[in-house]
This record gives structure tokens, sequence and C-alpha cells, in this order.
């Protein structure tokens, strides 16, 4: 009798413990999902209440802009930490990107204006590129180099920039810019169009220009 | 020779032991849990059929069901410029279904709110595509494959393949 009592006690714990150890599962599993929710930089493609632009909080605020080094549309390699001491700004695009269409003509305006005070901007292609097969490569940029000069832009164009997404955050939507001050800190960011009066507001941080 | 104690010789110590041995496997299943893949939900979602039936050995039609969720649009099948990236359907060889061959809807006149002057043909909502296949007799659990790339007013996401499952039953 005795050791019954015992037994039924002891298949009662282990059924106890085979509860909790399904609700430490499903907690675990939650809390994880909301970590690696809470860590992605992704873009929401949602207008805001107002009926602007998404807002994008990207973690890199105020951290320094995570270093790379790509090839430029020639080949050359062009790398962020070559543009310590000037304020730069990261724009992530593609050839089939039509928003990103619209905004060019605005950067390159404002690359212009800002120029002389050390500004700068990188133009960062995502479009897909095959390293393996040298001949679509070539095709993937003569495809880009296309679009950079219809769209006339004087500043380095940079491929590959999916290789950023990950230290980047996602890089989900695009346009994405990151505005990189003197010292190679991130100061702001936007994802998708807004205007160009917010982009040069951004720019002005960068450079650390009184408004 | 020691001969087994009585406890564990019970059936009921014999089925506590059991559940205590599955239950520490489960603690250390537990332990090695890696977060469920998050992963976004896709602008488009394959909505039916989930099984259709075609003569064997004949081109046959079947009707594909589409949406894109509100707010997003995708080019067409036949966007305005070379650049922009068309919606495409696909069947992957060897899978004992062949894709003869797709209508695609025409696509909409749409225009960005900021760049009036610039026309775009896109798909929005729910859309159709008739693809015309050949089954070979059986069944086939086929993955057709579409190819898209979705924006909103103010920005592009990555083009993104999507596939939608299809049970064809070849008679």
């Amino acid at each position: 009798m005795k050791r019954n009592t015992l037994v039924i006690t002891a298949v009662l714990f282990i059924l106890a413990a085979f509860a909790w150890a399904g609700w430490a599962n499903w907690e675990y599993r939650q809390q994880a999902a909301e970590r690696v929710l809470a860590g992605a930089a992704q873009a929401q493609l949602v207008p805001d209440a107002a009926g602007g632009a998404a807002q994008f909080l990207s973690p890199l605020k105020g951290q320094p802009a995570p270093g790379f080094t790509l090839e430029d549309l020639s080949g050359n390699k062009v790398s962020l930490a070559g543009y310590k001491g000037k304020a730069v700004l990261l724009n992530f695009w593609a050839t089939w990107c039509g928003p990103c269409k619209i905004e060019t003509p605005w950067l390159i305006e404002l690359r212009n204006q800002y120029a002389a005070q050390g500004f700068e901007i990188l133009g960062i292609s995502v479009d897909d590129i095959d390293r393996d097969d040298p001949a679509k490569l070539s095709g993937e940029k003569q495809e880009i180099a296309r679009f950079v000069q219809q769209m006339h832009m004087p500043y380095p164009v940079l491929i590959d920039g999916d290789s950023l997404s990950k230290p980047y955050g996602g890089l989900d939507a695009l346009p994405a810019s990151f505005f990189v001050d003197r010292n190679g800190t991130v100061v702001a960011s936007q994802l998708g169009l807004t205007s160009k009066a917010e982009i040069e507001a951004n720019i002005r941080k960068a450079l650390g220009v009184a408004k | 020779m020691r001969s087994p104690s009585p406890q564990v010789n019970s059936p009921a110590m014999r089925i506590a032991a059991a559940l205590a041995l599955a239950l520490a496997g489960l603690l250390a299943q537990a332990q090695n849990l890696t977060p469920r893949s998050i992963s976004r939900p896709p602008a488009v979602t394959y909505l039916y059929p989930e099984q259709v039936t075609v003569p064997a050995g004949k081109p046959a039609t079947i009707a594909l069901h589409f949406r894109i969720a509100p707010g997003l649009h995708i080019n067409s099948h036949t966007p305005k410029a070379e650049e922009l990236i068309s919606t495409t359907l696909s069947i992957s060889n060897g899978s004992g279904v062949r894709l003869d061959g797709a209508v695609y809807p025409p696509g909409i006149d749409f225009t960005l709110p900021i760049d009036p002057g610039t026309k775009l043909s896109v798909y929005t909502g729910d859309f159709i595509i008739q693809a015309s296949i050949v089954a070979v007799p059986g069944e086939h659990l086929i993955e057709a494959r579409l190819r898209y790339q979705a924006c909103d007013n103010n920005a592009c996401m990555p083009p993104r393949t999507i596939s939608a499952p299809i049970d064809v039953i070849g008679k």
C-alpha cells in the first residue's frame, strides 16, 4: 500500500514535470521570438498615421557604421574607412526600385551643394550579381552602369550591397539611407522615399552643421 | 548473483522509470531548442486550387489564384520599363508536370502620388494566372513558383519567389 502511494506520487510528480517542461519550452520560444523581432531593423511598409513615409528607427543610430569594402563598377575596391573625416550618406538602392529613382536627383543636388563641406554619397546597389558566371556578372554590371549613366549619378556607386544586408539591419525595403558623421557614427537613417528636406536635414546632422 | 530489486520489477515502477527517461529527454531537448524561424509574411500568397485533375498527356488550363497584401502592388507580367522585374510563373522540370504556357492578367495603370508622370503596370489585390499544363499519368505534388517584386507608395521590397503547392492528378 505504502509502495503504491509512493509510485503514484512519483508518477504525478513526473506528469507535473512534463507540464512544466512544456510550459518552459513555449515560454523559451516566445522569448526567443521577441528577441529576434526586437533585434531586426527591418522595414515596415506601412505609412505613418499622418499618411507620410514609413518610420524607420535603426538600432545602428548612435553606433559606429559597420565597416565594409565593396567594388565599384570598374572593379576598384572602396572602403567606408577611406572616408574618415567626411560626412557620408550610404544610400542603398536598386535598378528595379521606383522610389530610388525618384530620390536620386535630390541626392545629386544635395551632394553638389554640400560636397565642399566634406560630404559624400556612396550609392550602394543591391541588385543581384552572379560572381560565379563572368558573362552574367558583366551583363548585370552593365545594367547597373546604364542606370547610373541615365541618372547622371556623380558619386561612387558600389555593387554587391546585398552582402551588407546583415550588418545594416536586413535592408528589407529600398531606398534605405544611413547618415554617417565625420567620426564614423550613424546619426540618422531613412527607409523608403521621404522628402528632399528630410534628407537635407539629416545631411546637415551628419556634417554637424547648425540648423 | 544479485537478484533484481522487487521495486524496479513492478509494473508501476517500470512505467515511472519510462516516464522519467522520457522527461529527461524532453528537458535535454528544451535546452537546445532554436527559436522558430521568423520571417515577414510575403507580399503575395497563393490561394488555390490545392488539387486539380487533368487529362494525362494533353494541355489543360488551370486557374491559379493569388492575393497581394493590402497597400502593396507588384509589377505585372509586362511592366512598362525594362529594369522592372516582371511577375512570372514557372514549374520545375522533372516534376511530372510541364508548364506549356501562361496567360497573365493585364496590368493596371498605376502612378505613385509623388511621381504622377510615370505610369506603372501593376497588379493589386487578387489576381489569376491561367496556366496551361501537361501532366504525365499519375499523381504529382508540384510546387509552381511565382517570382514577383513588390512595392508600396514609398518603398520597394527585393524580388521574391513563392511556392504554390498543387496536387496534380493526370488521368
